[in-house]
Formats: C-alpha cells, sequence, structure tokens
C-alpha cells in the first residue's frame, strides 16, 4: 500500500500535468444502457452504480484530457451509422457539460483546455470497420473530431488483421497501408491496440507519423495478444509514437488471463459461444466463478508493465489508456476513473522523478497528436486526398 | 444628476407613434436595368444585382465518376462549371447528396459521407470559383468575395438511416437540406410521428426540409409540423404538366399560405421542351403560390434533358429575358433569382436558433415512435 504522502505528492503533479487518458467507452456505456438518453446517466453527478466515468471521479482522477472512443461493434452491419451516432453522443455530451468538457481537435487545444482547467475531449474510433472501407467517409470522420483510429478491433477487417482473429492479410493488405497514409495525410493517429503483430509492424512501416497504442499493456510481462511485443516497442524512439499502457486484468495479469482462458474453455465444453450472456451460460459462468475465484490485478501489476514498457521504449513513449467502461472488471486501486492518482504514487515510490511522470500522464500523448499534425500540414502540400478503392488496390 | 429626473417623459399613448415609419417595411425597390434596353441586356443587368440561387445541381454524383475535371478552367462533360455559371449569373447553388436508387442502411449513410466528403474536396480545389457556405449570410458573403455559394444538400431521406443522431452528424458536416421521401417514416403513406420529430429536430438544426417528390400526405403534415419554410427543390406546376414531382394547384395555394418555396426545375420533363414553357410555369406558380413563394432549379447534371436555349448553367439570362418580355417586374425577379431564397435559408437560420433555445437535442427512436 502506498503511503500518504506519496497520494498527496501524486495528486499534486497530476494538478500540474493531468492524465490524457487514451481510451474509455462511456459513449459506448451509454448506447447500451440507456440509448443516449443523457438525463438518465447525468454524469455532473456520481454514477457509482451504471459507469466507471463521470465527472466528479474524472476530477477526482486528475483527468485532463480524454479520448472518448466511438467504438461500435465489428460483428454486426451498419459500422457507419452507429460510429455517426457514436461521434453525435460525444458532441452532445460537449454540449451538456460545456464547463467540464472541453471540445479539442489539436494539441493546442487540448493546452488550451489544461490552462482553463477544462477536460479536454477528443475522439478516436476503434476499428477500421467504422469506415466501411472507404477513405471517403475516413476524411468524414476526421472533419467530425475523430483524431485517431484503432486499424480493427477483435475482429479481422477487409484490409488489416487483428490480434484476436484468424491471420488473413498477414498484417496491412496495400488498401490498409494506403488507409495509413490517408490518416498521416489527415492528421489522425494511427491506433495500434487491438492489432495483430504483423499489422503493428506493417503499420509502422508503411506510418510517415507517430503511431500510438491507445490501450495495450506490455506482452513480455504478460502474454496476451493485446499486448505490445518487445519488438514493436523498441521502435517507438524511432517512431516517436507512444504506448498507453491499459488496465484491464485479463490483458495485464498472467493469472487472470489463464482463468479467463480456463473460463472460457468452461463455456466452449458446454457448447455455449465464450463471449455469450445469455442467462444459462452467466449460470455457468458463476458457478466457474465459485469454484475458481477470479485473480484480481491490483495497481502494481499495472506499475510492473509501465517499468517494463519504459525499459524497452523510453520515458517519452508512454502513457495511460484505461479503457474504463470498456471492461467489466478493473484492478484493485484503479477501481474507476478516480484511481489515476493510485497508479501515479504507485510508480513514485518506485523512484519514477516528477518529470517522467509528468511525461508519463500528459506531455507525450500531447505530443504525439501535435507531431501528426505537423506531418499533416507537411503531407497536404504534397498530395491532395486519395479515393483509392480497395477493389483497385487489393483486387 | 438629480435634476435629469425632473421632467419624467410621459408614456406614449397608445397611437401616438403611428406617424412614425413601419421599421419593417420593405427597403423601396432600387432597379438596376433600363427599362428601353433589349430584354437579354436587362436580363443580364438585373442578374448582376440578384444573381441565382439554384436549388439542384447534380453535379455531386457526376463528379464521382470522371477522373479528372477542372472546373474553373471548363468542363465539357458536365453542364456547370465556373465560367458557365459566371455567364450565367448563378451566385449560390445547392449540391445534391441525392444516391442511387437502392443505397440504403450502412451503404446509404457511408455513400453519404462520401459524397459530403467529395464536395468539399472539389470546392477546395476550386478556390478561385467556389465557396462552402452553411447559412443566408454566407451566401452573401460569398457572393460579395465573387465566389459561388455552394451549400450541401438535399440528401435523400434514407442517409439518415432512420437516427436523429446520425442527422446531426451530417448537419455538423454541413448539410443543409434534407429530401423527405424513399424512408419509411416518410413515404407514400405520410409522415409518420418518427418523421414528425424528424422535422422537428431539422427546424432545431436548420435544415431544410425538401419535398420534392414527397407524398401530398407528407407535403401537407409537413407544412403544419415544420417551423421553418419548406422548399420544393424541383417541382414546377402540375396543371401545366402531369408530372408526379410538380404541384397540384392546391398544394401550390398552401405552400404560398406557408411562405414555402417552389424551385420550378429547368428539364424539358418537368416543365418542357422550350423557354416558353418554364416561363408558364414561373407564371402559373407566381400566380397561385406568390411571388415571393417562386424561384428557380437549374437541375442540371442530374441526368435529365433540358428546354431548348437552357442547356447549361449559363443560359439563366434567356430564361429572365422571357419573362422580362412577359412583364414580370425587376423586383418580382430579384425574389425570383435570388431573395426567395434568401429569405427561407435566413429564416431556417432564425428558427433553429431560437428552437436551440427550447429544444434539447432529440433522442426519440424510430423504434419507439412508429413502433
Amino acid at each position: 500500500m502506498t503511503s500518504v504522502s506519496f497520494l498527496d505528492e501524486a495528486r499534486e503533479l497530476l494538478r500540474e500535468f493531468p492524465v490524457v487518458d487514451g481510451h474509455n467507452d462511456l459513449p459506448y456505456a451509454l448506447r447500451e444502457q440507456v440509448r443516449y438518453d443523457l438525463a438518465a446517466r447525468d454524469i455532473a453527478v456520481p454514477q457509482n452504480a451504471h459507469l466507471h466515468t463521470d465527472l466528479p471521479r474524472l476530477r477526482e482522477g486528475g483527468v485532463g484530457a480524454q479520448y472518448w472512443s466511438v467504438y461500435v461493434r465489428s460483428d454486426l452491419p451498419d459500422a457507419v451509422p452507429a460510429t455517426l451516432e457514436q461521434i453525435d453522443c460525444v458532441r452532445q455530451l460537449l454540449a451538456r457539460y460545456p464547463a467540464d468538457l472541453a471540445p479539442a481537435l489539436t494539441a493546442a487545444d487540448m493546452e488550451a483546455a489544461r490552462a482553463e482547467g477544462r477536460i479536454a475531449s477528443l475522439m478516436g474510433a476503434e476499428g477500421g470497420h467504422s469506415i466501411a472501407n472507404s477513405l471517403g467517409t475516413l476524411r468524414g470522420l476526421y472533419a467530425l473530431g475523430v483524431r485517431y483510429m484503432t486499424l480493427t478491433h477483435n475482429d479481422n477487417n477487409d484490409w488489416a488483421d487483428s490480434a484476436t482473429d484468424e491471420p488473413r492479410a498477414g498484417g496491412l493488405t496495400a488498401f490498409g497501408r494506403a488507409v495509413v497514409r490517408e490518416m498521416n495525410r489527415l492528421g489522425m493517429l494511427v491506433d495500434l491496440s487491438h492489432v495483430a503483430v504483423t499489422t503493428m509492424r506493417d503499420a509502422l512501416d508503411a506510418t510517415s507519423a507517430p503511431v500510438i497504442f491507445s490501450h495495450s499493456s506490455s506482452r513480455a510481462v504478460c502474454d496476451h495478444p493485446r499486448n505490445i511485443p518487445d519488438d514493436v516497442l523498441e521502435r517507438l524512439p524511432g517512431n516517436g509514437g507512444v504506448a498507453m499502457v491499459t488496465f484491464v486484468p485479463k490483458f495485464v495479469l498472467q493469472a487472470a488471463v489463464d482463468w479467463t482462458a480456463a473460463a472460457d474453455e468452461n463455456l466452449r465444453s458446454h457448447g455455449f459461444h465464450h463471449l455469450d450472456t445469455g442467462e444459462e451460460a452467466m449460470k455457468l459462468h458463476r458457478a466457474f466463478e465459485e469454484r475458481n475465484p477470479r485473480p484480481v490485478a491490483t495497481v502494481a501489476t499495472v506499475a510492473d508493465h509501465l517499468d517494463h514498457m519504459r525499459e524497452v521504449a523510453g520515458i517519452d513513449h508512454l502513457g495511460i489508456g484505461g479503457d474504463y467502461d470498456g471492461t467489466a472488471f478493473t484492478p484493485d486501486g484503479l477501481n474507476d476513473v478516480s484511481g489515476y492518482p493510485n497508479l501515479v504514487a504507485e510508480l513514485l515510490e518506485r523512484g519514477w522523478s516528477p518529470s517522467d511522470l509528468a511525461k508519463l500522464t500528459w506531455q507525450n500523448a500531447v505530443r504525439v497528436l501535435g507531431a501528426a499534425e505537423d506531418v499533416a500540414r507537411a503531407l497536404q502540400a504534397t498530395r491532395g486526398p486519395s479515393n483509392a478503392t480497395i477493389e483497385e488496390l487489393d483486387g | 444628476m438629480a435634476d435629469l429626473q425632473d421632467e419624467l417623459h410621459a408614456a406614449a399613448e397608445v397611437g401616438t407613434l403611428d406617424g412614425l415609419p413601419d421599421p419593417f417595411a420593405a427597403e423601396p425597390y432600387t432597379p438596376v436595368s433600363d427599362p428601353d434596353d433589349a430584354p437579354l441586356e436587362r436580363a443580364h443587368a438585373i442578374l448582376a444585382a440578384h444573381p441565382v440561387a439554384d436549388g439542384y445541381s447534380g453535379l455531386p454524383w457526376a463528379l464521382r465518376h470522371l477522373p479528372w475535371y477542372d472546373l474553373e478552367l471548363g468542363e465539357s462533360s458536365v453542364d456547370t462549371d465556373v465560367p458557365r455559371m459566371r455567364e450565367g449569373h448563378v451566385g449560390a447553388l445547392f449540391w445534391s447528396l441525392h444516391l442511387p436508387e437502392g443505397l440504403a442502411g450502412d451503404r446509404a449513410v457511408g455513400a453519404t459521407l462520401e459524397q459530403l466528403d467529395l464536395v468539399k474536396t472539389v470546392v477546395q480545389a476550386h478556390p478561385e470559383g467556389l465557396r462552402l457556405a452553411y447559412a443566408a449570410g454566407q451566401l452573401t458573403d460569398a457572393r460579395n468575395c465573387g465566389r459561388v455559394a455552394v451549400l450541401l444538400g438535399p440528401a435523400g431521406a434514407a442517409a439518415l438511416g432512420d437516427s436523429l443522431g446520425i442527422l446531426r452528424s451530417l448537419h455538423a458536416l454541413g448539410l443543409r437540406a434534407l429530401t423527405l421521401s424513399g424512408a419509411s417514416w416518410a413515404s407514400g403513406a405520410g409522415l409518420t410521428r418518427f418523421g414528425e420529430e424528424v422535422v422537428r429536430e431539422m427546424n432545431r438544426l436548420g435544415v431544410l426540409a425538401d419535398l420534392s417528390g414527397a407524398s401530398a400526405d407528407t407535403i401537407r403534415r409537413v407544412f403544419a409540423v415544420s417551423k421553418a419554410p419548406v422548399v420544393f427543390t424541383r417541382s414546377a406546376a402540375r396543371a401545366l404538366r402531369p408530372h408526379p414531382a410538380n404541384l397540384p394547384d392546391d398544394l401550390l395555394a398552401e405552400l404560398g399560405a406557408v411562405k414555402g418555396l417552389c424551385m420550378v426545375p429547368l428539364t424539358a420533363e418537368q416543365t418542357g421542351p422550350f423557354v416558353r414553357d418554364v416561363a408558364d410555369h414561373l407564371d402559373h406558380v407566381r400566380e397561385v403560390a406568390g411571388p415571393e413563394c417562386v424561384a428557380l432549379s437549374g437541375t442540371y447534371d442530374a441526368g435529365t434533358a433540358h428546354p431548348q436555349d437552357l442547356g447549361d448553367a449559363s443560359c439563366y439570362p434567356h430564361l429572365v429575358a422571357e419573362l422580362l418580355h412577359r412583364g414580370w417586374s425587376e423586383p418580382d425577379l430579384a425574389l425570383l433569382t435570388w431573395g426567395n431564397a434568401q429569405r427561407v435559408l435566413r429564416t431556417a437560420d432564425f428558427t433553429a436558433r431560437a428552437a436551440q433555445q427550447r429544444r434539447e437535442p432529440s433522442t426519440a427512436k424510430i423504434a419507439d415512435l412508429d413502433g
């Protein structure tokens, strides 16, 4: 347990350099729970019973900028319309809570929001399925304010392999590389969370701007496909990108990875899909959980990842992406968005300096967006919008 | 300072201010052409002062399939380019985002995003000739800068994917007009409850309701529900030509009562093969709906044939000359070409601003309202 003085110091540091969080699924939670009836989940007051996220807890957690995920499911049709609804949800949140949430499209906007004491609000699309193989649609999302796109979600799409699907393209296809190039030209960050290692490598080869991992941890510390292997982390200094450590227990704690695998296997052995949340399946799942207590991750688990990632990628290439409201379970001490000071305190105790922590929480993430803007300006002077189609490039 | 209070002015009694000029009175019209000139010469003079705000251009879909084009230099494979718009005195035009039949759901929304992106790309690529405009004032600004104002819309109702959230996102991308036909909530059977909510949300945002091609039931319901003036981007008089998108006299009269706008298309199919046929329609619509409710819609590059001498965007002076010949007054022509469209857009802006004070963004779902 961290001592009180470290926690105080952590809060003090966060006042100066608050957290930029790379991934929060509040919009999807609002979509699923109340069909965007924002009055039914007024985040100006605590929503502990329903959500990981509300304004009081964001404040308590020292959050200064948030990438709101406009995630939609990749296994359903109509991803583009659903994504527009998600974007509308974020815009409505911004209109509803102007004193706390500041619309942000650029690194300068993030700094301005910090100076005003508001939470810079950006958008990230989680999965290339949101553009339906169209660069025009990609530009539409950018025009609506989306500033990163994760190349895949849990499923492959037509032009990129996911970490959690069978290899198909072997990374990025030619059209996938055209998507990356167009994102570079626009100034939309390329997010490599969720993608296969082959896709990570292809994207790093194709991009001319720094990339991010909006919510991924280290595969050397915990062997899960959603995490980043060391050879990819080693490329971040050359690329200038940022890996934002995630807290999801089933990705960061080996015991939880194994437990989840066993629980999934248990469901499958009874003839259910491992993501089935129907009544019968949940009953089996609860019985399994009674026999096998679920391993619990802690702040130290996440700090272990950061220590290792720092060793491999360097202090200038780390960030935080909690994935709150996008995961059922969270680590002890990082239970909701109010928990970030505990992580900072843990790192202080491990000897991280205040300037290291400023980079981790704020400066690296702001730098990477600014760098993407610089690259975009340069590219826009040399080439116009691409109208490449997947039929042309991938045949 | 107390002595300033000594002589308090008595409040004006009812009637005492009647001698003051009405602050809302229309400014007297200053003629811009010489009545002794030939009609074509006068037409150019009038259009130079009151350019055409054109209600419908099919250019986005036409350009989508051209490998290369330069609208500023001139582009013979389409009917609309900057030199011809300048020759025809086009000051503003709506660029249609309509899609071919059969695109629905994901594909309609995605294709509409692509169309919006294409229009923005085209306008950016022709900065000397074109400028995007999102509100009435920006039309005038573009005009004052010597640019043709491009308005985004109308899009088809299918572009909404039955979701008000998508409507708001499309509005954020610049969409300013939506055609209320071709969706389950705005069909031949009329406007459903969700359809009414769509209209109210359009009013709140400032998206014009386009009713060309809508059913009579839908049209009447929108007349009743909409707080902002509605437009028909491509409708002529059915009394003269029985085309389904043309308006019968009773609807034209009702349109006049709600001060909407009937934008008469220059197509052989809807108005007839000659300039005089188009003029007949304009005469008729002006007669029935009123001079404040009639405007022009070139409907170029939309795949339809045009009347003789009205083959492309440069031909408006011919039409105005014909109308002058028929005795249209200059003020009425100014309304026809520019003034009425300005008024409708401006009213839509005001309505939106007022509605935003009163109404939250609607969270209504089609499943809840139309079950």
